[in-house]
């Protein structure tokens, strides 16, 4: 305090987050250029704009009112979506586990972990409409390519998330466990479990309302359900069907978001 | 009973945790193992049963060197060594009584384990344990609903479930008041007497160890530097073991006199 009184003022200024001002500047500038050539890139037909637009309001008005006169192929279309959901989530959430057990450093061997992550990898790689197209083309037409293309989005998801929860457990009541001596599968049992089950009970909520959206896109690919249905209407230019159609899927996805969230907010 | 010998734990280049360790247990009393922090109390439990891996040297129990069992065979050796942990590690989501039947899963197949279904007298047992450590109106009740001395009676009664041959207690009253510390303590005397097994345990306080243990052993830098009984706890001893400065770094011992030695000494 003494010596305040004595000196000039100590000025303070917040440090650079970059220190070097040639990388600081040099990147402000690379940001720029790169807004530049994005904008200028970019191929905004302006003619094809205008033309769009009335295009749109003439399919908006063909939709209006949504025809519900054919409700039984709609009604068929996404008992079919829910059942494919519900099927490839039971599945998912099976092979989820095992898969998370395997992809969990800290209880899975080396080699065991390296496979479990290859699997999760190789699951999440791909968008479940491009798994769709694939499973379309090895199994046919129809609900089973969509059963298995979801069965493949949940392990993926569900299965990297459940081996995140596996490898943040409490390392205390495993050793606890491991030093009754129980064998790996009773350590898994009692050791593991019951730290991630809220868990991977909340994940497979989740999972389960996520392949419900995913099974209305992946029958655009092919694989069945009301997806199907919809990109048949489309193609017939049924348009008041199909927004009868996108109106149902609207629905069912509201609803199973209300249950799902409703659902996970009581476990916690 | 058991036969440590030379017993050795590098966990990296610098100062073993643990250095040419001897020690015979062939008693059923409680041996207190002190020492300061650091000085190899809990790797030389943890090596007893592997949860960690010794690095040389022999660990035999009943003539028969766990250091070299695999598998099944090992297994079936942990599962008569009965472990207390410092920080209770019960199963918290689980029941009381599953928490004391998890003794029993070296014993049971993996069905039984997973349906609950545990033989008639495994479950005899938890109760006439649960009982004994006055725990037996809460078999229900989730275990981390219960209070620090409470989990720890379950975390007794679930090592002696093993039906162990011996019990390694790692620190199992640091995380508890002086109260509720001295009834683990007795539990732990008393059983120890009533089923005759051998008690291992590791305590920072020196005079839990003065009171509860028939036999102690003074831990240093990985290596023994007594073996002896409680009345071997001079001063010079203690000073010799945690060294003064570490003991009493602010000298309050010094001021309060022989009332400073009665409130225990934190290692």
């Amino acid at each position: 305090m003494a010596q305040a009184a004595t000196s000039t003022p100590r000025r303070w200024q917040k440090p650079p987050a970059i220190k070097s001002p040639w990388v600081r500047y040099g990147l402000i500038a690379a940001v720029i250029a790169y807004g530049y050539w994005a904008f200028t890139f970019m191929p905004v037909n302006w003619d094809r704009v205008a033309q769009g637009l009335p295009r749109a309001m003439r399919i908006l008005n063909t939709a209006w009112p949504p025809d519900f006169s054919r409700w039984q192929l709609l009604y068929s279309g996404i008992l079919e979506s829910i059942q494919m959901a519900l099927v490839a989530s039971l599945f998912g959430l099976l092979l989820s586990v095992v898969v998370a057990i395997m992809a969990a450093r800290n209880i899975a061997p080396a080699f065991i972990y390296a496979i479990g992550r290859a699997i999760i990898v190789m699951a999440r790689s791909f968008h479940p409409v491009i798994v769709a197209i694939i499973f379309v083309k090895a199994v046919g037409f129809g609900p089973l390519a969509g059963i298995l293309t979801l069965t493949v989005y949940s392990v993926g998801f569900v299965g990297k998330l459940l081996a995140e929860a596996i490898e943040e457990i409490d390392r205390g009541q495993l050793e606890a466990i491991v030093s009754t001596g129980a064998s790996f599968g009773k350590t898994v049992l009692y050791g593991v479990f019951p730290q991630v089950l809220p868990r991977l009970v909340g994940l497979g909520i989740y999972q389960t309302d996520s392949n419900l959206r995913a099974s209305a896109i992946v029958g655009i690919a092919g694989a069945g359900g009301i997806g199907n249905t919809l990109s048949s209407a489309f193609r017939r230019f049924d348009y008041d069907f199909a927004f009868a159609i996108l109106l149902v899927i609207i629905a069912v996805i509201l609803v199973s978001e209300a249950v799902s969230g409703r659902i996970r907010s009581r476990l916690t | 009973m058991l036969k440590v010998t030379k017993l050795t734990k590098l966990y990296g280049p610098g100062r073993p945790a643990l250095q040419d360790f001897d020690l015979v247990i062939d008693e059923p009393v409680v041996t207190a193992i002190i020492g300061p922090s650091g000085a190899g109390k809990s790797t030389l439990l943890r090596c007893i049963n592997r949860l960690v891996e010794p690095t040389s040297g022999s660990v035999e129990l009943d003539g028969v060197d766990i250091t070299q069992l695999k598998g099944k065979a090992l297994r079936d050796m942990r599962r008569r060594i009965g472990m207390i942990f410092q920080s209770f590690n019960l199963i918290d989501r689980l029941t009381v009584m599953e928490n004391v039947l998890s003794g029993r899963l070296g014993y049971v197949s993996f069905w039984q384990a997973m349906t609950r279904r545990f033989p008639q007298e495994d479950i005899d047992r938890a109760y006439y344990l649960l009982e004994r450590v006055g725990l037996a109106h809460y078999v229900n009740k989730r275990a981390d609903a219960l209070s620090g001395g409470e989990r720890q009676r379950v975390g007794v009664a679930r090592a002696l479930m093993q039906d162990p041959k011996i019990i390694l207690a790692d620190e199992p009253t640091a995380s508890l008041d002086p109260k509720t510390s001295i009834q683990i303590m007795e539990f732990l005397e008393e059983l120890s007497e009533e089923f005759s097994i051998p008690v291992l345990v590791n305590l920072h306080n020196v005079e839990l160890a003065r009171r509860y243990s028939r036999r102690v052993v003074g831990l240093k830098a990985g290596r023994k530097i007594l073996d002896g009984t409680p009345e071997d706890l001079t001063e010079d001893m203690l000073d010799t073991i945690y060294g003064t400065a570490d003991r009493d770094p602010e000298g309050v011992l010094a001021l309060q006199g022989p009332a400073g030695a009665q409130a225990g000494v934190a290692g």
